[in-house]
């Protein structure tokens, strides 16, 4: 997928990266890792959904060395992430902060475009 | 902002997971009674065998009406991994008292999902909701029933045989 990167709007951003979407193609991009990656909507719910499900105590417990990283692989991306607990919680931290200004926003948009009740007084 | 999000799903993430979540809650009763209907027709309970075929299908009947739901309001439906289905019990009389509390977990959860409706002001999925709210009375009814013809009935001699032929008999009355 291609944007310009001029017309992205930021939904949230922290230190490690951000997601930003386009409203012309109805995409979500993930900026992390120093890259940009495209989701398409409902890859980027499924995405957040993986990231959340990954258990970072479990790999922090488990003493082997796979369980230093966790290999992400997004499908219908071109991108594959190899990330360790410090990454991850970054990830998670933007996914989460993006997920919290989208349900926000939506509720703006419901209010706003949701007329008064009518009284019957 | 654009509510990307909204032009794709109707439905809120924390709904959207515990609706998947009781998909595979019915998956789980879907199996366990079709372990029950084996154990009971092996046993030679030939009624209750074919009692627990039938419970099988309706809750995978159950399991598809919310898996269509979920996927008919946006949301992603999963298909359900099933472990822990229990493959022998102690007794004819066990294999229902298990059932019942099948039931009574499955009625829980939807109490528990109808909860949830009302924080998230879900209103449409609690309506949704109302129809397994109502099966529910029904199905624990014809359980505790099941259950009550071993006391009534009792299991000497004859009568696990006639327990057997009286299971199908048990009926519900909406009133
Ligand atoms: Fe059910």
């Amino acid at each position: 997928m291609i944007c310009e990167l001029v017309k992205l709007e930021e939904v949230y951003r922290t230190k490690d990266g951000a997601v930003l979407q386009c409203n012309n193609k109805n995409c979500f991009w993930l900026e992390f890792a120093g890259n940009h990656t495209a989701f398409r909507v409902q890859d980027f719910l499924q995405f957040k959904k993986t990231v959340d499900q990954i258990d970072l105590e479990d790999m922090l417990i488990d003493s082997s060395r796979a369980s230093d990283y966790t290999l992400l692989m997004p499908f219908r991306t071109q991108r594959c992430f190899l990330l360790d607990v410090t990454q991850l919680l970054a990830l998670k931290e933007i996914l989460q902060g993006a997920m919290f200004m989208l349900e926000l926003n939506s509720l703006l948009k419901a209010c706003l475009t949701d007329k008064p009740m009518v009284s019957h007084n | 902002m654009k509510d990307l999000i909204g032009l794709k799903t109707s439905i809120g993430e924390k709904i959207e997971s515990a609706l998947n979540a009781q998909i595979k809650v019915e998956a789980h009763s879907s199996s366990i009674y079709l372990a029950m209907a084996s154990w009971c027709d092996y046993q030679g309970y030939d009624f209750s065998s074919d009692f627990f075929l039938e419970q099988a299908d309706e809750e995978r009947a159950h399991m598809m009406k919310i898996f269509h739901y979920v996927k008919n309001r946006g949301g992603k439906a999963v298909s359900p991994e099933v472990v822990n289905v229990p493959q022998d019990f102690e007794s004819f009389r066990s294999v229902f008292e298990q059932a019942l509390e099948q039931e009574m977990h499955v009625t829980k959860q939807f109490n528990n999902l109808a909860d949830l409706c009302f924080k998230e002001k879900d209103f449409v999925t609690f309506q949704f909701l109302q129809w397994f709210l109502e099966e529910q009375v029904e199905e624990e009814y014809t359980m505790r029933r099941a259950i009550e013809l071993f006391d009534v009935i009792g299991e000497e001699g004859t009568g696990a045989w006639d327990i057997d032929k009286h299971i199908p008999k048990i009926t519900f009355d909406r009133g």
